[in-house]
């Protein structure tokens, strides 16, 4: 009788150590948790925080500068390979950013628990994710001064952007993107604001002062918000949707073997949550590990939840690459069938058999198993492969792809140039803002986990303890 | 002219129970549902202090921005085509292309939307107000701050009631910087 | 019961039918490959040099160049006739539409692809969009040494690095000859002028003209030769050049 009661107990308290929803800690300390971690900086943060900051002076800033003054010459682009790397991490960039959306705005949705403690930490990555693709975009044109004239404006000489061109879709589809992003990144981010401002004082008063914008959690802006975060969370999946959709289009659209394919749309968005969670939880396992406090809040459970996504997108991911690739091989055409040829034992030959490693044999390797699964550094690595993975991919479409053509006189592989260091450049830059942004915004949206925290329990059912979940909205 | 002289007082209650129970006593009271008003640090519902539900124009707002977004596709799609000073014709597509006008239709309603739910917010809360506010920071603590507005009469009997029924602290509210 | 007359497939527009204007006839037969057109369209439209270095890495900005192929493995290697490949001034050409700054455009006047220097803002799009390769971009701003800036053509625009450009079918001599015979009161008449790749051709390998009136010497070619041929007509584009080989 007793020994029953022990194990029921063990399993209790086993359950309780696993969830951060079972296992809830004050409002206030948790407050000051996550206080502590954002003004808690060591002097390997500045260090990490000026390298970064030298890499993407040089990579980004100062290369930029250099491709703007002398032309795109620097660059490796040429004829046939008229885009290069640049279009290559516009779309992985892009990539990025959809895994922000898809957990803070589908699991919302879908009233997934798991996702409560690092909704910010992923909205955060798809706007800075999408500032790099911002920036990729416009390396890659010639002229980039006049971008303007790609924005819709009334002008004395009545032009209006081509709405023919995918481009011009892509140019509407990420404008809509990354400002629904960023303010959905800012809803929720307003009541821990407002916890901030009441637990700082100096010049971190006055930013959370500034950015709090008056919150004080009545009923009525509680109301509003709530109504607003709904809305987004639902509204801005087709948006997500539509722009990863777009960027396919880009390829698709055109006549081109090998880019030609009606199932680029879905076949990019799957691609874009692949390399999305995997650079997720790499940022996750980086958090944990050098943040303070975030132990408690990103839990093993949070990378094994994660960790099955991720399986079964990359699932997914092989079954669009498959349908793809079976249906231009069985087309017979003979441009398509050289590209074919070309991909698998052309020069570039192994980065198309490492794209299927890293894509979906790691994966598949490890994430099937719950432990190694819920290892982060494990699975945080598989997280980076297949991101090395998706790049490869994307790599494969854009220069790779470029390099036959139906005019076999002008077949030319591509070298790139310039596009290395802005390349290396937007990743440093990325990741210096996250930096910055970790220590001045709060990483963990408090009050959401407050809320999940007050919605879970433990009930008995005969002799289980199993966890339950109320719907508090 | 003392009796229409009106106080705000604020009860800070370490839970959700003992905030709905002294709401229902307020009301028997004789408090109306308008002169109370709740601040908390997470979203607690209505439902959850039996409060009257509240009002949001964000819907509403929403709404109004996607049909003007709408309305800017309509323009960019159908109309901005034949405002240059002649027809631009591009390989054998028609001025106005078909499914394109789809895509630039849906993007231009989504970012009126989103656009305008946002607003909606700033509007509804009145953001941003760096005003001074009747406030207690122990909200961002997970407590319930209760805000009366009653007559100077009834302050008294309105303290005692809510220390009676578990407010950790009442008193007076005053407006302060946050 | 309705069938399949009640399609009326007739009806379809089909812009097959649309047709032309300008066009051209290279006959491969009677080219020698001899790079005269490559080196008289360079001078006629001011394009850059670019050099060694960026020629040679795929960056050359030639409006016309001669393609050579051969059949069969080395010693055993037999050439196949030289490919004069120049912009086939596509009916339904795929650069158009995907220009998101309407940089190229087409005229219906002239029924030529134009390309407008001062709009494009250098997104490539068009130029990975040609099934012909014909698009050159200014990779970058490719220094003239003197003599060579006397001898630009006032007529043709010089273009700066980050604008992509094309074959016009030397639209300024189109318009010189139009401007011409309306000063006299006249219509342009066959072989007043022809493009400069077709002037410099010493085998007269290229001809010029009108392609949509019946008597002019490009319409009678076509139709003596009789078996012309248009490169990657499967795709639609519906190019103006049409091409004799083994004739």
């Amino acid at each position: 009788m007793t020994d029953h009661k022990n194990h029921a107990e063990h399993a209790e308290a086993h359950l309780r150590e696993k969830h951060l929803m079972l296992d809830p800690l004050p409002r206030g300390r948790m407050n000051e948790m996550v206080m502590e971690s954002m003004r808690h900086i060591t002097w390997k943060f500045w260090v990490v925080f000026g390298i970064l900051a030298a890499i993407s002076a040089y990579g980004l800033f100062y290369s930029w500068g250099v491709m703007i003054a002398e032309g795109l010459g620097v660059a490796g682009v040429n004829r046939p390979v008229y885009w290069g790397i640049f279009l290559v991490n516009t779309v992985f960039w892009i990539g990025i950013s959809h895994a922000g959306t898809f957990i803070s705005a589908i699991l919302r949705v879908f009233k997934a628990e798991f996702r409560r403690p690092f909704t910010r930490a992923a909205e955060l990555m798809t706007t800075f994710g999408l500032v790099q693709a911002g920036f990729s975009i416009f390396m890659h044109m010639g002229r980039v001064w006049l971008s303007y004239w790609l924005m819709p404006y009334p002008n004395q000489r009545l032009l209006w952007p081509n709405l023919h061109s995918p481009l011009s879709w892509d140019l509407l589809a990420i404008t809509t993107y990354i400002l629904g992003s960023t303010m959905y990144l800012f809803l929720p981010l307003i009541p821990d604001m407002a916890m901030a401002r009441d637990r700082s004082t100096g010049w971190r008063k006055t930013l959370y002062k500034i950015l709090a914008l008056g919150f004080r959690g009545t009923e009525g802006e509680w109301t509003h918000l709530r109504n607003a975060m709904n809305i987004f969370a639902f509204a801005i999946i087709p948006v997500m949707f539509s722009v990863h959709t777009i960027v396919s289009w880009d390829f698709a659209a055109a006549t081109r073997p090998g880019w030609s394919s009606t199932i680029f749309g879905p076949y990019f968005v799957i691609g874009a949550l692949h390399s999305g969670m995997g650079a997720v939880i790499t940022v996750l396992a980086i958090i944990r590990g050098t943040m303070k406090h975030m132990k408690y809040f990103i839990r093993p459970e949070h990378f094994d939840a994660i960790g099955k996504l991720m399986l079964i997108i990359s699932m997914t991911w092989a079954y669009f690459f498959f349908n793809d690739y079976m249906v231009q091989w069985y087309g017979g055409d003979k441009w398509t069938k050289q590209l074919l040829h070309f991909h698998e034992a052309g020069p570039m030959g192994w980065m198309w058999f490492a794209m299927l490693v890293c894509n979906v044999v790691i994966p598949w390797a490890i994430l099937w198993n719950p432990k190694w699964r819920s290892t982060p550094w494990l699975v945080s690595t598989v997280g980076i492969i297949i991101n090395v993975g998706m790049w490869f991919e994307r790599y494969i479409i854009v220069p790779i792809s470029l390099t036959i053509n139906r005019m076999p006189f002008t077949w030319r592989m591509y070298q790139p140039g310039i596009e290395i260091p802005l390349g290396i450049g937007t990743l440093a830059f990325f990741a210096l803002l996250y930096m910055a942004a970790s220590k001045l915004i709060p990483l963990i949206p408090v009050w959401e986990v407050q809320e999940g925290q007050m919605a879970h329990e433990l009930k008995k059912f005969g002799r289980e303890t199993v966890v339950t979940v109320s719907e508090l909205e | 002219m003392a009796e229409s002289k009106i106080v705000d007082i604020l009860a800070v209650f370490p839970d959700l129970e003992p905030a709905a129970d002294a709401i229902e006593h307020l009301r028997s009271l004789g408090v109306h549902d308008e002169c109370m008003n709740v601040i908390s640090g997470i979203p607690v519902t209505e439902a959850m202090l039996g409060r009257p539900s509240q009002w949001t124009n964000v819907p509403r707002i929403a709404m109004g921005g996607a049909i003007l977004g709408f309305g800017a596709g309509v323009f960019l799609a159908f109309i901005s085509p034949y405002v240059y000073p002649y027809p631009v014709q591009v390989s054998s597509q028609a001025f106005v292309p078909g499914p394109p006008t789809f895509v630039v239709l849906f993007e231009l309603t989504m970012l009126g939307m989103l656009l305008s739910t946002f607003l909606g917010v700033f509007l509804d809360s009145l953001f941003p107000n760096y005003r001074p506010m009747k406030y207690v920071p122990e909200v961002s603590d997970g407590k319930i701050a209760i805000l009366v507005e009653c007559s100077h009469v009834e302050e008294n009997k309105i303290t005692d009631a809510l220390k009676k029924l578990g407010a950790e602290s009442v008193k007076p509210a005053e407006a302060q910087h946050l | 019961m309705a069938t399949l007359n009640d399609l009326k497939i007739s009806e379809v527009k089909l812009s097959e039918g649309e047709g032309g204007k300008w066009g051209m006839v290279i006959d491969q037969d009677i080219c020698t490959g001899c790079q005269a057109c490559v080196a008289a369209c360079a001078m006629e439209n001011n394009i850059s040099f670019v050099g060694e270095e960026d020629s040679g890495y795929g960056r050359s900005m030639h409006w016309i160049r001669i393609e050579r192929f051969w059949e069969g493995e080395y010693p055993e290697v037999k050439m196949t006739p030289n490919q004069p490949m120049l912009c086939q001034q596509c009916g339904s050409a795929p650069c158009e539409p995907v220009c998101p700054a309407f940089a190229t455009v087409h005229s219906q006047a002239e029924k030529l692809n134009l390309q407008v220097y001062n709009r494009c803002v250098g997104t490539r799009y068009c130029a990975n969009n040609c099934p012909y390769q014909v698009r050159s971009f200014n990779w970058r701003d490719y220094k003239r040494p003197e003599p060579l800036a006397n001898q630009l053509n006032p007529d043709v625009t010089v273009r700066r690095r980050g604008v992509m450009e094309k074959c016009t079918f030397c639209i300024q001599r189109i318009h010189k000859a139009q401007d011409q015979a309306k000063a006299e009161g006249r219509e342009v008449m066959d072989g007043e002028f022809t493009t400069a790749c077709a002037q410099a051709c010493p085998a007269n390998a290229i001809t010029f003209g009108r392609t949509d009136d019946p008597r002019s010497l490009v319409s009678q070619l076509a139709k003596r030769r009789g078996h012309g041929a248009k490169h990657l007509e499967e795709l639609g584009t519906l190019p103006n050049v049409t091409y004799f080989k083994g004739g």
